[in-house]
């Protein structure tokens, strides 16, 4: 008696969950936008060509509703009926096979419709207005630079004022007048003048020496304004996506061009904030992404073939001396230092520029302060000695050991 | 007269060199005897079109037929033409080398994904990474849902295979940006993965069959 209880009480308790389940799915018919997301979006977009054509306005194209969801549900079949448009359709997309749906119901279509009719053309809704550009920088030195000048002339008007005021005083007195000697031949004017041309001179020697085969600061013109701050920054693409080189050898490799059309095959317009050169020309985004498909040789619609593809000839702006060895996965894997640290912010700069002047001293001095990451660091277990003195707090932990400890300034570690 | 002139003359001059010193450096700067700095052997990315006219003959490919010590064998099947899904379909039959990954395995195939993977198909795996960002990104093609979609969740490990090193779609090859080995080891991160989050949503659908089968006796 008891387990006939227990038997109906199952099977009710199935019965319900199966009718939840049916009625889930019958439920999710009304959702246009969540089936359009799951079922289409991985190759159609509204308003856009994706791996498949843009779907606003699809039910006009098609002559004929039923014909449309005979399509969608099982496009194979479909072809194979001969319809003229639907074979040009294939065609038309290098006859990539549209995946069949025997799962959606009339009346999913139907949703799935009505959402692709919701959405709005794009240029409906008006752009938010865009900030105003970004005063030019250096505007603020070309104007402290029209101050001193200003008021240096005033300070000489004011001085010939005072003198030509005294000579009038004293002619009026009536006292003889001492030769005036005028000021290029005043021996107090020429020593100061030979001091300030010494002090100024010596420091602009000095300093144009030492900046010589540095370049710090450094910003080309490079043959497709690639905005590292779009790319790294806004949308959080990590380095090593591109320069994935770093981790593996000498040379952070400049990435070629199919790494870009990964995900320029789909992106093929640029829509996010303006963005200006360093002079503060405004850059239409969506032309550079036509100079990388000039490069690569793709046009929208067709499939890329990465052996069309040219390489784009950008201007290397980190250059060391053929005399001193780096290499970049010894920094990266093993030593685990950030990008940032040598490369500043890129995340914000649209144009990269060299951000370190790469100068011995600068590398000597981080070679000095900085940590080498001992702990879980397989690289590292070769210095036993360190790691016991470390152990027994013969080292003071907390301070750990400087890539110096390690033999970090030897000239040979470099220099060979 | 000519006083006045150089005055004025000197001054314009003072007003150009100051409008005209911008703080954007174009040029790198000069060298000074830069003997020791130039490289005399050619260098990674300098200009080696005219390698042929001086003599030098080096193809940077590896020799046909070999590879290197330690790498997975490779791929037999190639890229299929467009319209064509033979060699996909018949991916599916190849099988991973890889059979697990042990926790420092784990973690460094972690990382591969989120560098090379998870701008699109998400951080949890859930196709909307930062590119996507449910539909908001730029990237207008939805990327696929690595873990909650039945679809991937079936895929045989070597059709994902086929599809990272060749692409997919929309999705291009990234033969270049990870080796054989790093490939199967990301497929086999996405695997475990999608057992993972099963096993976590397993508790509340165990409950149900859990009944059935006592209910049989």
């Amino acid at each position: 008696m008891i387990s006939y209880r227990s038997i109906a009480k199952t099977l009710l308790l199935s019965a319900v969950l199966l009718l939840g389940s049916l009625l889930a799915t019958n439920v999710s018919a009304q959702d246009g936008k969540t089936l359009f997301s799951t079922n289409c979006a991985a190759c159609h977009a509204v308003n856009k060509r994706s791996t498949g054509p843009a779907l606003a306005g699809v039910e006009d194209r098609w002559p004929d509703k039923t014909k449309l969801h005979a399509w969608i549900k099982n496009s194979a079949a479909f072809l194979k009926t001969g319809d003229v448009y639907a074979n040009n359709l294939y065609n038309e997309y290098n006859k990539t096979a549209m995946n069949l749906f025997p799962g959606l119901s009339d009346k999913d279509i139907d949703a799935i419709l009505g959402y692709i009719k919701s959405v709005p053309a794009p240029g409906s809704e008006k752009p938010a207005a865009g900030a105003a550009a970004p005063a030019p920088e250096g505007d603020n030195s070309l104007l402290f630079g029209v101050l001193t000048l200003v008021l240096a002339v005033v300070a000489l008007i004011l001085l010939r004022v005072n003198s030509n005021l005294r000579k009038l005083s004293i002619e009026r007195s009536g006292e003889a007048s001492e030769e005036e000697i005028p000021f290029w031949k005043h021996k107090s004017y020429i020593a100061l003048i030979a001091v300030v041309l010494f002090i100024v001179g010596g420091y602009l020697t000095t300093k144009g020496a030492m900046g010589l085969g540095r370049s710090q600061n450094y910003q080309p013109v490079q043959p497709i304004y690639y905005s590292h701050k779009v790319h790294a920054g806004t949308n959080q693409i990590n380095c090593l996506y591109c320069h994935g080189g770093a981790q593996e050898g000498k040379h952070s490799n400049i990435p070629s061009v199919n790494i870009c059309m990964n995900c320029h095959m789909s992106i093929n317009e640029y829509k996010g904030e303006k963005i200006y050169t360093e002079e503060g020309v405004e850059v239409d985004g969506t032309k550079e992404i036509q100079k990388l498909y000039k490069y690569a040789g793709f046009t929208v619609g067709k499939p890329f073939d990465a052996s069309a593809a040219k390489p784009i000839e950008w201007t290397r702006i980190h250059n060391l001396p053929d005399h001193v060895y780096f290499n970049h996965s010894q920094h990266v894997k093993a030593g685990k230092v950030q990008c940032q640290t040598c490369h500043g912010d890129i995340t914000k700069m649209d144009e990269v520029k060299q951000f370190a002047d790469l100068s011995m001293g600068w590398c000597i001095n981080c070679h000095r302060e900085t940590k080498v990451q001992f702990k879980d660091n397989g690289f590292y277990s070769i210095y036993e000695k360190f790691h016991q003195d470390l152990k027994s707090g013969k080292i003071d932990s907390t301070k750990g050991i400087t890539v110096e400890k390690i033999g970090g300034t030897e000239c040979q570690k470099c220099h060979y | 007269m000519m006083k006045k002139l150089s005055i004025i003359a000197i001054t314009l001059f003072t007003a150009a060199v100051i409008i005209s010193c911008s703080d954007v450096k174009r040029q790198p700067g000069s060298v000074y005897m830069p003997d020791m700095a130039n490289s005399r052997a050619y260098e990674t990315y300098a200009d080696h079109s005219n390698l042929t006219e001086a003599g030098i003959f080096y193809n940077n490919k590896p020799v046909a037929g070999t590879m290197a010590r330690g790498e997975e064998l490779p791929f037999h099947l190639t890229k299929d033409a467009p319209g064509d899904t033979t060699n996909y379909t018949a991916a599916k039959l190849v099988k991973n080398p890889i059979d697990s990954l042990s926790a420092a395995e784990f973690k460094e195939t972690e990382r591969l994904y989120l560098i090379n993977c998870g701008v699109c198909h998400g951080a949890k795996l859930n196709g909307n990474g930062p590119l996507y960002k449910d539909g908001n990104g730029p990237y207008a093609a939805k990327p696929a849902t690595l873990v909650g979609d039945a679809k991937y969740e079936a895929m045989p490990e070597g059709q994902m295979f086929y599809s990272v090193a060749y692409g997919k779609n929309m999705m291009g090859s990234y033969a270049s940006q990870l080796n054989r080995k790093q490939r199967w080891q990301v497929i086999k991160y996405i695997k475990l993965k999608q057992a993972a989050s099963k096993a976590s949503a397993a508790p509340a659908m165990a409950a149900a069959p859990a009944k059935d089968s006592t209910a049989k006796k």
